[in-house]
């Protein structure tokens, strides 16, 4: 989010030269910065097809992974950008892959056809006219494949001489990749095999079985982990594999000779080991080689490549040690994400915040009032609760209500976190003493109230941010606004729409009134009045319990658009309501309470009832046959009778009639809501928003002009 | 390359990602922060301390997460003082001491003292709007004044005439919303409806398109004034929340240009919305212009003209960066902004299945100012067609179609009066199956309605993948 496309992009393509193997938790890594950085997604998206298209052969396939998960689980827009050219990234990468591979690239593909598993959402990962092309496509490719095959075997029978691919048959048409020229002789050499006695199991069977037209995959890196690392699980920052080791004999030879040293050193430090002596010995067979025989670079370059592979495990650097995955045989469906982080933890909170106000000031006020006014509350509590909210707490917790406001009230008193604190230590506030602000009159606020008018009136003052919040900035404003703003009005009566806010307001509308004359202490209008502040948006609420109790709405609010699985369900957005509906269409306050706002139009709240009750919604089951037998329409889910005591009768629960069919009811909800039709296309937000449709015109949009 | 690939011991480099370098920044009291962030650069803003505010809305203190700005020519201002984290580049950013926001602020108490006297009368509140020259700053008032009314807990109709930019849609369309709910600090105005929850509310935005950059070209602008005043004056009487607030009309600064003393479109404005509030910014001439017109209209409910200096803090915007404003606008409405990621959707469509309007050459080209005297023939004559119909082509490949309420067969003039659902955008045309391939913000049918293309905004090259 915070760096410009290029740096993302860069960043992105750098982890993926990284991956080599299918290892779960960098894919996952990967989808994690492509989600985070969706609005880069164009660039990533545009690096990713780069890197599929122009890594080698083998390093593909868990590139297509990256794409796999990354459209599964973030969805557009990636989907929409990836798209695009998916057909030239998957038919590019799917002729240069070997057969087993092209297998799981099917796979992959089939479930690119499919919804993402658990989605709420019905839609194919990738749009059908894209899949259908590459489709196609597969199977023209393989029937020339199959053709392919059976000619090269049937020469290879003829000619008897498995060692060679047929130069005839274009190797691109054959699973066979482009370097395997020299196979045969490393493979064949007991002495080039023999540094890694360990590995034979694990290649042999493969190799075997598989005689002509079968590749041995290239990436020893792949192929052959050492034993020794497997269980470290993190994948290495070498990048060894990335460039194509430069065939040089000198520095071959030297690297040998680090080796043969280094194990050396292993023997003498640990001469019970027997696997040392035996490798130690099979290097030294390897130095003779590499010296007396004239070796061809492909060779050489193995050697190099085994070198390297056997270097760490030998002797592993003291921090990174190479641990090459196993490719999981498993067909990677869709990659578990794991989220970053939950919305919050308590215990993280606590453990950043510190507890204790500074104690500089022995018996300052908040200390003071902490141990007056919350005697039971341990003080972390409160500071916890905004963000918290609990998702069983009633939406106005009327008995509870001191707890929250009280809660609210001290979370004033946090300081702030170590790494914002000021460098300088701010001079203490004037000191007011208590008695002196109890003997000032109440004011407006309710004096009835244990001590939440002082609170307030303390607020009021700039008197509990200043002395532990808000260090510097408090202090240069003079305390004379507050105060003025504390001082009962002489016309209340003139201004009943801000209570709390008294100062005068004389600015009357002309150039000369407005332009002239500074009004500090109007400003308390903007600020002091509302004390009350939202901490996740900064909206103000006034502190009287009915601000308290629009804050607690609010925050409630704030707690249900805070939904995990957005990503998920594919949100879009809506078409814009049209002129009837807009003049009809009253704003709702999430901090209003929710039943009388809307009781002045003539739509009761039709989406509450819905919503609510959608799930509840049931028929009767109906007599005739072909009704019952027919499935939902739009799930083409049958619907499963039920005895439901109040209805003293056989039921569909969740279902609903319309025109003389049977939807399910949340089935209908969605399709009307979600533009499955055009004219419920249209729809205003979701309720959750606090929103209503205006259902009347919602099937039949008018378009008679108003006037 | 010293040595071989992997048996460096040396930790790899540039797999450590850069640690972003945070430094604070204290704001004295009624001081400004000034930033200018290009679009290829992101700025987060924290606060730590104190209050601040962006253009009248308050940021969250303590926030997890900080505010982050792209493309943002932007000011903070702070009543109080306060301590801001700032990381990330600007292209320029410094501390301002005098700033206008006093004056600003007392045109808001002003007004508040309107409203409160036309809620207790039951009559509609202030309509005010906002004159001046280009980037004096009016999008900028407007916004403060919103943000305030919101915070004394009003609920403005905020209207956008003001093609260059749009306002919860894209540059090229007019909006009416009433604003209830925090403005969004990071997205400009904030969002329209989403089919999810949102972190800020969404906007409700009465939306309709204009299609070309400025007021004074073509014959589109009067009727489209005309028409929404209707709307938001049936808005104002029948919503009793947005009655008392009142309408505040921001404006491009082409129509403040007054040639030969003609402010033809500010005249049309005032009456058709029935404003009474003038706020002249940043212009004497205008000023003078606008009072000795409107201060003594003997007949009519008399207009207070007001003049407010321009900020210090008004930067000139390039059209280079206007055209990438216009840019991430449209994105942001089929892509989403931020976080909020949208899904938009892809269909083919026929050409027969999809009717495109395009603005009449003959309309365009025939400017008001040519035609001396036609100051209340705001309606075209019959014969004179507003628009042509238009045969699909490669041509129109990366346009936006705006897609309107009406059918395809309604009269011109309802086509164009009428709202608009949304927009698509034109991803590709195959000439050869004659077929359309169209980015919609959601799934499910498009409309049959008439559709109307602009020449404004330009084509967006490379929305989708490139």
């Amino acid at each position: 989010m915070s760096l410009p496309s290029a740096e993302v992009a860069a960043d992105f393509k750098d982890a993926l030269q990284d991956l080599k193997v299918n290892s779960r938790p960098e894919i996952s890594n990967l989808t994690i910065i492509a989600k985070e950085n969706t609005e880069h997604a164009q660039a990533i998206s545009r690096e990713l097809e780069n890197h599929i298209r122009t890594t080698r052969p083998e390093w593909k396939l868990p590139a297509l992974y990256v794409l796999d998960s990354i459209v599964k689980n973030v969805g557009t827009p990636y989907t929409v950008y990836l798209g695009r050219n998916l057909y030239r990234t998957f038919m590019d990468a799917y002729s240069l892959m070997e057969v087993s591979t092209r297998k799981a690239m099917e796979g992959l593909l089939k479930t690119w056809k499919q919804p993402v598993p658990e989605s709420m959402d019905t839609r194919p990962v990738f749009p059908a006219d894209i899949t259908r092309d590459i489709e196609n496509a597969l199977i023209k490719y393989r029937t020339v494949a199959i053709q392919q095959q059976a000619l090269s075997q049937k020469q290879a029978l003829q000619h008897a001489v498995p060692a060679r691919p047929i130069p005839a048959v274009p190797w691109r048409e054959t699973p066979t990749p482009p370097q395997n020229a020299t196979r045969y002789t490393p493979s064949n050499d007991p002495r080039v095999r023999q540094p890694m006695p360990q590995q034979m199991p694990q290649q042999m069977p493969q190799q075997i079985p598989q005689q002509i037209p079968q590749p041995i995959p290239q990436s020893y890196g792949m192929q052959y982990p050492p034993p020794q690392t497997a269980q470290n699980q993190f994948q290495p920052r070498s990048d060894y594999e990335d460039r194509k080791p430069s065939v040089d004999l000198n520095k071959l030879n030297s690297d040998i000779d680090q080796l043969i040293n280094s194990t050396k050193m292993q023997w003498a430090s640990n001469p019970s080991d027997a696997g040392i002596p035996q490798k130690l010995k099979a290097l030294f067979d390897l130095q003779t080689i590499l010296k007396h025989q004239q070796l061809p670079p492909d060779q050489i370059r193995q050697i190099q490549e085994q070198v390297i592979q056997l270097t760490p495990a030998v002797a592993p650097p003291p921090s990174t040690a190479p641990t090459p995955m196993f490719p999981t045989p498993q067909q990677h469906a869709a990659t578990p994400i794991q989220l970053p982080g939950t919305p919050f933890s308590l215990s993280q909170f606590l453990a950043t915040a510190p507890p204790v106000p500074p104690p500089s000031t022995p018996a300052s006020l908040p200390q003071m009032l902490r141990q007056s006014a919350t005697p039971v509350q341990p003080f972390s509590m409160p500071m916890s609760m905004p963000p918290l909210y609990p998702p069983t707490m009633q939406p106005v917790p009327v008995p509870a209500e001191s707890t929250p406001s009280l809660a609210q009230l001290l979370q004033q008193f946090r300081p702030p976190a170590p790494s914002a604190a000021p460098p300088l230590v701010p001079p203490a506030p004037p000191p007011v003493s208590l008695p002196h602000l109890i003997s000032q009159p109440p004011t407006t606020l309710n004096s009835a109230g244990s001590a939440d008018w002082l609170l307030a009136a303390l607020k009021a003052q700039n008197l509990l941010p200043g002395s532990s919040a808000t260090p510097s900035s408090m202090q240069t404003t003079p305390a004379q606004t507050p105060v003025s703003s504390l001082l009962p009005s002489r016309d209340l009566v003139d201004r009943p729409w801000s209570p709390s806010a008294n100062a005068l307001n004389d600015v009357e509308l002309t150039t000369a009134s407005i332009t002239k004359r500074s009004r500090p202490n109007l400003i308390a209008k903007l600020y002091e009045a509302l004390p009350n502040q939202c901490v996740t948006c900064g909206r103000r609420f006034e502190s009287s319990p009915k601000g308290k109790e629009m804050k607690a709405r609010h925050m409630d609010w704030h707690f249900k658009v805070k939904d995990p699985d957005v990503a998920k369900r594919g949100v879009h957005r809506s078409w814009y309501i049209n002129e009837r509906e807009w003049i009809e269409f009253r704003e709702q306050d999430d901090a209003a309470p929710t039943q009388p706002a809307n009781g002045t139009t003539e739509n009761p709240g039709v989406i509450g009832v819905t919503k609510r009750e959608t799930k509840d919604q049931y028929i009767h089951v109906p007599t005739n046959a072909s009704l019952v037998q027919a499935p939902c329409p739009i799930c083409q889910e049958k619907f499963e009778p039920q005895w439901l005591v109040e209805a003293n009768d056989f039921v569909w629960m969740d279902a609903i009639k319309v025109n003389d069919k049977i939807y399910h009811a949340t089935c209908w909800e969605e399709y009307s809501r979600g533009g499955g039709a055009v004219e419920g296309g249209r729809s205003t937000p979701d309720s959750v928003l606090g929103k209503r449709k205006a259902e009347g015109h919602e099937l039949d949009p008018p378009r008679v002009k108003m006037w | 390359m010293n040595a071989l690939p992997g048996l460096s011991l040396s930790a790899p480099q540039e797999a450590i990602p850069q640690a972003p370098v945070f430094r604070t920044q204290h704001l004295p009291a009624g001081s400004e922060y000034r930033f200018e962030v290009p679009f290829s650069q992101t700025l987060r803003i924290k606060l730590l301390s104190g209050t601040a505010e962006l253009f009248g809305t308050e940021l969250a203190p303590h926030s997890k997460d900080p505010y982050s700005f792209s493309g943002t020519k932007g000011a903070i201002y702070t009543w109080h003082g306060c301590v801001l984290e700032l990381s990330g580049e600007t292209e320029s950013e410094y501390i301002a001491e005098e700033t206008q926001m006093m004056s600003y602020a007392n045109a808001h108490f002003a007004l508040e003292n309107v409203r409160e006297k036309a809620k207790r009368i039951g009559q509609i509140g202030p309509r005010i709007l906002v004159v001046g020259p280009e980037n004096a700053g009016k999008t900028s008032v407007v916004k403060i004044l919103t943000a305030y009314a919101i915070k004394a807990g009003r609920q403005p109709v905020v209207v956008n005439l003001d093609p260059r930019q749009g306002m919860l849609s894209l540059p090229g369309s007019f909006t009416a919303t009433t604003f209830s709910s925090v403005v969004d600090v990071e997205e400009g105005w904030g969002s329209s409806p989403i089919s999810g929850p949102s972190a800020t509310p969404v906007k409700m935005p009465l939306v309709y398109h204009y299609g070309l950059a400025s007021p004074e070209e073509g014959k589109l602008f009067k009727p489209l004034v005309t028409r929404m005043a209707l709307a938001v004056t049936s808005r104002l009487e029948e919503d009793p929340e947005a009655k008392s607030s009142g309408c505040i009309i921001d404006t491009p600064g082409a129509i403040s240009h007054g040639k030969g003393g003609m402010y033809e479109n500010i005249h049309h404005i005032i009456s058709e919305f029935s404003v009474n509030v003038l706020l002249v910014l940043g212009s004497e001439r205008l000023y003078s212009d606008m009072s000795r017109k409107f201060s003594n209209r003997p007949s009519e409910e008399p207009v207070s003209v007001i003049k407010l200096d321009k900020s210090g803090g008004c930067v000139d915007r390039d059209e280079s960066y206007m055209k990438q404003l216009r840019q991430s606008q449209i994105r942001a409405y089929f892509f989403g902004h931020g976080a909020n990621t949208l899904s938009p959707h892809t269909h083919w469509e026929d050409y027969g299945s999809v009717t495109i309007f395009k603005i009449a050459e003959g309309s365009s080209k025939t400017n008001a100012s040519f035609l001396p005297g036609d100051d209340d023939d705001v309606f075209p004559s019959a014969t004179v067609p507003i628009y042509e119909k238009l045969t699909p082509s490669p041509m129109i490949q990366n346009c936006l179609l705006a897609v309107t309420n009406a059918s395809p067969n309604d009269k011109q003039e309802a086509i164009r009066d009428s709202s608009i659902m949304g927009y698509l955008y034109v991803t590709d045309v195959e000439e050869s199956k004659h077929k359309l391939k169209l980015l919609a913000p959601l799934s499910g049918r498009i409309p049959p309605n008439a559709m109307v293309m602009g020449s404004f905004p330009e084509d967006v090259a490379g929305l989708v993948g490139g």
